[in-house]
């Protein structure tokens, strides 16, 4: 993704908005579920023609999803330092002690992989990435990069797979 | 290799692959991949991998996310190098722990800010800025150690523990005196003018953050942390208005979101006074929307003294709600300087002295080509709301109102796009690269600036921009100086006549215009002139741009046919550059109006339609902008004197901004008087009554009952009333104005005078003359203080001082006051023809009365009706 001034302004606002979306969803709902594809459309109900200028939904879910995966992966990293770091805790801890021990290294790997997949192809990773953490939907992606349906769903298969391998080796 | 790494090559081979039964795939995979092993090994592992089951993509990271987001952090026990003791509170949106550091002998705070996200790229700035505080070292100042973030990007900060009270509380407890809750005052401004002068301003100061030990010692905390906690995100923004709700502290720019300075500090620090003084704060916020606390706080605040303990001495009472009215003025420019001048004060009324503030506020200019004053307050963001507080300076001559008005209104609208256009990042010709970081700068002050003294052509850059920024927001002193700056450098590093300098001319010329300095702004504009034609091609925009600002100084001179050339030629400069664009139709703009103020209806008339078209076409039909034009045809209609016209205009305008600003705006509210102003010269007294009312009402709701700008109407409606002869009633508003005008700008401000001159009139017209004489002998007095002697208001003051006299047959006072207002008023260059003639004719009827009639001769005009009516 292009970095420039208005692009980093953007994805700051972004990552900080769904943050906050995040937090604002969860107090008072212990066990909902939320979807980030939810979240990336309410932060840009909230912040698009005000604050910086996107040409339109799509690019501004492009940057958004981005902050999206930052804003999990963050998460991720902190929840296993309180589990490593261990120790004092606040009072009001959250319920995802019941949770799956593995999310947040599940999550932590998938980001390593994408990572590496951005080295080599950066496209199709900026692909995954807007589907899988902003949901967008096939037509949309192709929309986004300016090729064919068909060429999405080619890429798609193919870098799952890709990923896939990519997380078997790293174990 | 391939533009895109190889992928597709890579996407198709897996495609064929993936489909075909496993016994056929190494056949496939060797005539596909031939003589190329690391592609086949790529391909292998895919395929390998594709098969499992579980592949994070195929869950729904909303599961993940779900779990991974949640609850508040839970607290390690070590925070970089401080180890945590216990916990010692819970705020709005952080908790505190003690903590201590093995090398420090005092015990430290860590502030853990939960929800407060900060991105990565955030993360940096924020720590850049924590050490520059860090870097503050005065005792009365919490000292500040270190600042990080966890991995997660919740920040933290680690600062001097201080085991005290919020001042206020610690002033209670102890039962303090007024002198002493003062001195306290004092040491918390010497703290921040410490903290100004590494320009950090603090931002949030409040009882909460000016703690007191139990020794007595004051202590600031929680510097600057304020702009990392301001919410991201606005609701909807609405354009009737949404402003932040702020309880208490914060001054009507930061409820407004406009650039925040160390003004901003000296408001707070004025609320905290008040609240000292007073045991309750000025505005209560609890229970008021947004709306209704931000037009309090632009109101101005009820006076302390109302609420001082019953045997406070009455001089001291009136320091201390100068002192308050001063430092929480809504006007940033019009409050304390700094810190300085407040402990300035506070040292005089310790000493019982005069108060520099109190001696600040006569001063007052008045006039006519005094243009504006500067109470804009401007909100960027997505709100994008603009507060204008507009004062008309009343004169006899109506179209100078609605100079005044216009200008006011057109320069309202430019500072409103200037700051939109900062916000949104893209007014190239108004600031340098980045503009965001120009109103940053401009917070921190000047410091900043000048230390950029390695770079000097980014500093002067720099000066000229902020020395604009501040004249637009009508602080003209410190715009002088910085664009003074701004011109030495640049004459020093390029000489005396490079483009540079010019443009630094220019913006200098303009400052000039805006200080009513009209014979300095002249000669620095052509100055600026030159040098462009010499240095620059000729069709560059700033030529054209210099020619504008030279009409405008030619308008305000009152050389009209000069203007009109000028602008003129601004124009042609511009079309030949881009006509159609913004610039070209401003230009425009600008030469209609110097067609009107000329007289040349009709030419300004073709100018304002075409304007009009363009703006419909530019910016569609429902936008101010059309407003404005559509009030511009209204205004020659009316000079025309054909005055249904005008009101259609006018009516147009208002439905419009109505639709735009909704009900509750002063720019609805203007074009209501407007309409009555029509309909009071077509004689149409009931409806201008109620167009008058109407836009009173509004005016009351918008900036409250007691503002000025309610007593201006509530002026009018008076004179609507004399003129159909209720004195009762026009005596009523006239004592209501009056009553405004001396809580808002004391017992000496000239518009208090304008009342009682009106008072005057009413007395007039009952015929009770010694009334009348009493009114108008005290307006005269407060004119000629006020604005000087040879002052046109104080001449139509004497000439009605003299009719009332005459009436009473005090001759020779008659004379006296009669010959003075007629010398004054003859010296105008557009006199009140209407004034003088009376006067003539009250001295010859004087005269005639002392049996002087040789002296009678002299001002018996052969064309003058006869005799006082």
């Amino acid at each position: 993704m292009a970095s420039s001034p208005e692009a980093d302004h953007a994805y700051s606002l972004a990552y900080e908005e769904l943050r906050r979306l995040a937090q604002c969803l969860l107090v008072g709902e212990r066990h909902a579920s939320i979807s980030p594809t939810t979240l990336v459309h309410e932060a840009w109900l909230k912040l698009r023609g005000g604050r910086f200028t996107v040409e339109s939904e799509l690019h501004f879910k492009r940057i958004a999803a981005r902050a999206m995966r930052q804003v999990l992966v963050d998460a991720a990293r902190r929840r296993r330092a309180e589990k490593h770091g261990g120790g004092l805790t606040l009072v009001a801890f959250d319920e995802g002690l019941d949770a799956p021990a593995s999310t947040d290294e599940q999550v932590l790997a998938l980001d390593g992989a994408l990572t590496e997949l951005e080295h080599r192809y950066p496209r199709q990773a900026e692909m995954v990435e807007s589907r899988y953490f902003a949901g967008l939907s096939i037509p949309e992606t192709a929309e986004l990069l300016g090729v064919s349906v068909a060429t999405v769903n080619r890429d798609w298969r193919a870098a799952r797979a890709w990923l896939a391998a990519e997380l078997r080796c790293a174990g | 290799m391939p533009a895109d790494g190889g992928w597709s090559r890579l996407a198709d081979c897996f495609a064929e692959l993936v489909d075909l039964p496993a016994a056929d795939r190494e056949a496939a995979l060797d005539r596909l991949t031939a003589g190329e092993p690391a592609l086949r090994m790529e391909l292998v592992a895919m395929l390998a991998a594709d098969g499992r089951t579980g592949h994070p993509l195929d869950q729904d990271v909303a599961a993940a996310a779900g779990v991974l987001i949640g609850g508040a952090p839970a607290a390690p026990p070590q925070v970089g190098p401080y180890r945590l003791e216990r916990r010692l509170g819970e705020g709005g949106s952080a908790v505190v722990w003690l903590a201590t550091r093995p090398d420090l002998d005092h015990q430290v705070a860590i502030k853990v800010l939960r929800d407060a996200w900060l991105s990565p790229e955030r993360r940096e700035r924020f720590l850049q800025e924590q050490r520059i505080l860090a870097q503050l070292n005065h005792p009365a100042i919490a000292r500040f150690h270190d600042a990080d973030s966890f991995a997660d990007g919740t920040p933290w900060l680690a600062m001097e523990f201080v085991p005290g009270s919020p001042v206020t509380e610690y002033a209670d407890a102890h039962r303090l005196d007024l002198q002493s809750r003062l001195r306290l005052v004092r040491s918390v401004a010497e703290a921040i003018e410490y903290a100004h002068q590494h320009a950090v301003i603090h931002r949030d100061l409040k009882p909460s953050n000016i703690l007191v030990t139990d020794a007595g010692a004051v202590k600031v905390v929680d510097f600057g942390i304020a702009k990392h906690l301001e919410d991201p995100s606005d609701p909807h923004p609405t354009r009737t208005g949404l402003r932040f709700l702020t309880p208490g502290y914060a001054s009507p720019e930061q409820l407004t979101r406009a650039a925040v300075g160390t003004y901003s500090d000296v408001y707070a620090l004025g609320v905290v006074c008040y609240q000292l003084l007073t045991g309750r704060l000025p505005f209560d916020p609890s229970g008021r929307t947004a709306e209704e606390l931000a037009a309090l706080a632009s109101q101005g605040a009820p006076p302390p003294s109302i609420h001082l303990p019953p045997g406070t001495r009455r001089a001291l009472a009136q320091d201390l709600d100068v002192l308050c009215a001063t430092a929480m003025h809504p006007d940033p420019s019009r409050r304390y300087r700094d810190m300085g001048a407040l402990i300035e004060d506070i040292d005089h009324l310790l000493a019982g002295e005069p108060l520099r503030a109190r001696r600040d506020s006569l001063g007052y200019r008045a006039g006519k080509f005094v243009r504006r004053n500067a109470r804009a307050v401007v909100a960027a963001a997505a709100a994008l709301l603009v507060v204008i507080t507009l004062v008309v300076f009343y004169t006899v001559r109506l179209r100078a109102s609605r100079d005044i008005a216009l200008a006011e209104a057109a320069r309202a609208e430019r500072v409103q796009r200037f700051m939109l256009n900062l916000f949104e990042g893209g007014d190239p010709s108004a600031a340098p690269a980045d503009t965001l970081r120009v109103l940053t700068l401009m917070d921190r002050g000047l410091q900043e600036v000048r230390s950029l003294e390695g770079a000097p052509r980014t500093q002067s850059e720099l000066l000229l921009t902020l020395g604009g920024l501040y004249q637009k927001l009508g602080r003209l002193d410190r715009a002088d100086s910085l664009l003074g700056a701004a011109l030495a450098e640049r004459r020093a590093r390029t000489g005396d006549r490079s483009p540079e300098v010019s443009d630094a001319l220019l913006a200098l010329g303009l400052l000039r215009l805006d200080q009513a300095r009209l014979n300095d702004a002249d000669s620095l504009v052509r100055q600026a002139i030159m040098i462009d034609s010499l240095t620059r091609p000729a069709g560059h925009i700033a030529r054209a741009t210099a020619r504008t600002a030279l009409g405008r100084v030619q308008e305000a001179q009152g050389d009209y046919p000069a203007a009109i050339a000028t602008h003129g030629a601004a124009l042609d400069l511009h079309a030949t550059r881009d006509s159609g664009s913004a610039a070209y139709w401003d230009a425009a703009t600008q030469l209609a109006n110097a067609h009107f103020y000329a007289g040349n209806y009709d030419t300004a008339d073709s100018l304002n339609r075409l304007i009009l078209a363009a703006d419909r076409a530019r910016r569609g039909a429902g936008h101010p902008a059309v407003a404005e034009d559509l009030i511009n045809l209204g205004a020659t209609q009316f000079e025309r004197g054909n005055y249904a016209e005008a009101e259609a205009y006018y009516r147009q305008a208002l439905a419009i901004n109505r639709a735009w600003y909704g009900e509750d705006h002063h720019a609805v509210a203007a074009n209501l008087t407007m309409i009555g102003r029509a309909q009071i010269r077509a004689l149409r007294w009931e409806d201008a009554v109620g167009a008058l009312e109407e836009a009173l009402a509004i005016r009351e709701r918008v900036f409250g009952p007691d503002h000025p700008n309610v007593a201006s109407t509530v002026n009018e409606l008076g004179t609507v009333a004399l003129r159909r002869e209720r004195f009762d009633e026009a005596e009523r508003h006239y004592l209501r104005a009056n009553a405004i005008y001396r809580a808002t700008y004391g017992d000496r401000h000239y518009l208090v005078g304008i009342t009682l001159s009106n008072l005057g009139s009413v007395g007039m017209g009952r015929q009770d003359n010694a009334a009348a004489e009493r009114y108008l002998r005290q307006a005269v007095a407060l004119f000629t203080e006020a604005l000087g002697p040879d002052h046109s208001n104080v001449g139509i003051a004497r000439t009605k001082l003299g009719r009332a006299l005459l009436r009473q047959g005090k001759y020779r006072e008659a004379i006296e006051e009669s010959t003075a207002g007629y010398q004054i008023l003859g010296k105008q260059a557009s006199p009140a023809m209407n004034f003088i003639t009376n006067a003539r004719a009250d001295l010859v009827t004087a005269y005639t009365a002392l049996g002087q009639p040789e002296a009678a001769v002299r001002y018996r005009d052969s064309t003058a009706a006869s005799g006082p009516k």
